[in-house]
């Protein structure tokens, strides 16, 4: 069994102005994690701008554009520690015409905290959000129920919209709910819980952070190959196969399998950045040496030949749109898998996923930050999973041959033969 | 036997770094690492080596020279590239100067910190580098937080924040055209501690001015900066000796010091621990003048 990460990924998200910027603040602020000038630094940046008090919203928002607008635009990333875990936190950006920076920072995400303003209640926005969510295999969501000052601290009105959440979340079989009602601003049930809500007995928002489950690191042993190092160490030639694994653990004695030419080998010496190992598991990166000479390399896969991912050159995936300009049937673009890339057609564009109803309804043209399903064709073998079954391995992303733009994110739903 | 190590926050560090250098390597025709002798670059390139161990390093090092640099430190680099047996190249912000492609910054808050940016460029596009390796990481300040492991800058060298493009999972696009090329931070999601605790790790020398030590400086601004001649002092700013150790170690006209008797690693990450002052706050001058100064440096090539 693989050991466990020391390393979460956590993704905030939320419309703008619901509070993500301070929550982020106050919990980095709250948790020690910010230093005396970098404090000040904020005061300033508030009195500035007339706010009273400090506004830790200023401390994340970073970008000129952003501090101009006063609106997230793009993700920021920061690190912190809880409970001798390192949390990777990104803050996504709440406008809809910025829903491909959310995809962009929920992928690969362990978990989400989700914020909705207490007075407005779940939006439509709130339902994109957690479908993203969703869809993106984040398995569990904080629901932050914000600015609960403003109604008063109203129990009712917490229920109603914690109901609504959880409703919105079993109707696209999404992640596990944890609502929790919140005053970023006040600091209430952020770090602490608060006499103000003496109704509420959950968790805190850092309790739950504390708490989160390791990532899922799927057990079958993946590598796909960066980089064949050669050496000539006098005697004789050293081939090393060096990559990061991607899941499961491996260990010296194993049969292996390289992907998608099938040859057969097994390991012989594993080292891990010069440190020789019996086994080693994901997500280190490695140098694998086998026994046998195969022919190896770059954008291949090594596998437990006795649980081998699948060889295909036809996919039906979700993709989310993240370009301006649409995608309509057939696309001609390149596919970046795991360390490859080949020209791929989009065959087929079967459905777009109407966030706010869940429906799935016909189309023919995905627009920016719209959610669809479609058929790919792959000019050569790709080695594949499902999305649900290893994430590495189930993910693409498109890119426009014609102007190199990123245009999608694919999460492969069906591995298709032929 | 199936024993597993267990994993520590370092060795998923670790991991994450090579990883981003590995697909750099692989996909970018003419990448560079981009050498300081500062500890952020020597960490990187300490896991460039062993990116890439027994063989030797796919791309050079490259230093970008204001020529005002802590003789230590430019000492250190030297030794660090023929120690491990690598090519450096040195770009010098003096040569730039001497060709009449920049001016020299005179009066009290000269600097070269920002003429380094056009030596940079030109050094790029004399050896058709298509990516440099940056130590930068994202806990140093608010605009470097959005910054992508692949950072795109166009021909002019220039960063666009609001069209960077997005990195899912760990897939990049690592497409140019021409003229156009990446900053790489296999860092980015390191802190100071992380990397001070790595240094202790792994045993990695550093230049000596990183340690308690006494030196001649002088107060401004709240910062020690030294006592040199190639900055200009005004006649109340008194020299006294003071025992100190710098956070960072760029361009002496600009880095100011702190006050500190912490002579070993161990000592240096007790003290960075407890320390109130980011490491910035503590080690930029140049920085202090606007609150956007970095992301308007960035968005015209610096690094
Ligand atoms: N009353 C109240 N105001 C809040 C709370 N949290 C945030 N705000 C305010 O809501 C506004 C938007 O917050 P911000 O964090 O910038 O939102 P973001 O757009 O989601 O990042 C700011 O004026 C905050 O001070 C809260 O819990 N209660």
């Amino acid at each position: 069994m693989p050991v466990e990460t020391p390393k979460l990924h956590v993704v905030a998200v939320g419309s703008v102005d619901d509070g993500k910027s301070t929550l982020i603040g106050r919990l980095l602020y709250e948790t020690g994690h910010l230093r005396g000038d970098e404090i000040e630094a904020v005061e300033e940046a508030s009195r500035k701008r007339g706010r009273k008090g400090i506004d830790l919203a200023l401390l994340t928002d970073g970008l000129r554009a952003e501090r101009e607008q006063g609106i997230t635009i793009d993700v920021a990333y920061r690190s912190f520690d809880a409970n001798g875990r390192r949390i990777l936190l990104g803050d996504a950006p709440g406008h809809v015409q910025y829903t491909r920076n959310m995809v962009t920072a929920a992928a690969g995400a362990d978990a989400a905290i989700l914020l909705v303003d207490a007075k407005n209640g779940t939006t439509a926005q709130t339902r994109r959000h957690l479908a993203i969510c969703g869809m993106l295999g984040v398995r569990d969501v904080i629901a932050c129920v914000n600015k609960i000052d403003l109604v008063d601290y109203d129990e009712a009105r917490f229920i109603e919209i914690a109901d609504e959440l959880v409703a919105s979340a079993a109707q696209i079989d999404g992640p596990r709910i944890t609502a929790i009602p919140l005053s970023a601003l006040n600091g209430v049930n952020l770090t602490e819980h608060s006499p103000e809500t003496p109704w509420y007995d959950g968790p805190t928002v850092l309790e739950v952070l504390h708490d989160l489950d390791p990532p899922v690191i799927e057990t079958a042993f993946r590598m796909p190959v960066q980089w064949v190092i050669r050496h000539d160490e006098g005697t004789h030639d050293i081939r090393g196969l060096a990559g990061r694994i991607d899941s499961g653990a491996v260990t010296v004695g194993d049969e292996i399998v390289a992907l998608p030419s099938g040859a057969t080998s097994r390991i012989a010496r594993i080292d891990v950045l010069g440190d020789e190992r019996e086994s080693a598991s994901a997500p280190l990166s490695v140098t694998l040496h086998l026994e046998d000479d195969i022919d190896v390399s770059r954008g291949d896969v090594i596998a437990l030949a006795a649980e081998p991912p699948l060889v295909a050159t036809r996919i039906r995936a979700t993709v989310a749109w993240l370009d301006e300009q649409p995608l309509t049937i057939p696309a001609r673009l390149e596919a970046r898998q795991s360390t490859r890339t080949v020209p791929v057609i989009v065959e087929e564009l079967h459905e777009r996923l109407e966030l706010d109803t869940m429906e799935h309804v016909p189309t023919d043209v995905l627009e920016a930050n719209d959610l669809g399903v479609v058929s790919i064709l792959a000019a050569q073998p790709l080695v594949l999973e499902t999305y649900a079954d290893n994430r590495a391995l189930g993910s693409l992303m498109l890119i426009d041959p014609a102007t190199n733009r990123s245009v999608a994110a694919v999460m492969v739903s069906n591995v298709l033969a032929g | 036997m199936t024993m597993l190590t267990e994993m520590t926050t370092l060795d998923v560090l670790e991991a994450e770094a090579v990883h981003v250098i590995r697909e750099c390597a692989a996909e970018c025709e003419r990448p560079v690492l981009l050498f300081s002798g500062g500890k952020d670059s020597i960490v990187l390139a300490h896991l460039a080596i062993k990116a890439f161990a027994p063989a030797g390093l796919p791309f050079p090092l490259m230093h970008v020279d204001t020529g005002h640099n802590f003789p230590e430190v430019i000492e250190y680099r030297d030794r660090f590239a023929t120690d491990v047996d690598e090519r450096l190249i040195v770009a010098k912000v003096q040569d730039s100067i001497d060709q009449g492609r920049v001016q020299d910054e005179t009066g009290l808050h000269a600097s070269r910190n920002r003429l380094q940016t056009t030596t940079l460029l030109d050094a790029i596009a004399e050896h058709r580098f298509d990516a440099c390796f940056g130590g930068a990481r994202r806990d140093e300040e608010r605009s470097r937080a959005k910054e992508r492991f692949f950072s795109h800058r166009d021909a002019f060298g220039q960063w666009d924040p609001r069209n960077q493009r997005p990195e899912p999972w760990t897939i990049y696009n690592t497409k140019l055209r021409n003229g156009e090329h990446f900053r790489v931070f296999p860092l980015s999601n390191w802190t100071e501690i992380d990397i001070w605790s790595y240094i202790e790790r792994e045993g990695l020398e550093l230049p000596s001015i990183y340690f308690a030590h006494e030196r001649e400086v002088f107060l401004r601004a709240g910062m020690l900066l030294a006592a040199v001649e190639e900055i200009e002092r005004l006649p109340h700013e008194k020299v006294f000796t003071e025992t100190v150790r710098f956070r960072t170690v760029g361009d002496m006209t600009c880095t100011g010091s702190i006050a500190s008797t912490a002579a070993t690693v161990a000592a240096v990450i007790e003290e960075t621990r407890n320390s109130d002052v980011s490491e910035r706050g503590a080690s930029r001058a140049d920085d202090k003048t606007s609150e956007a100064a970095m992301e308007d440096r960035k968005r015209n090539g610096y690094f």
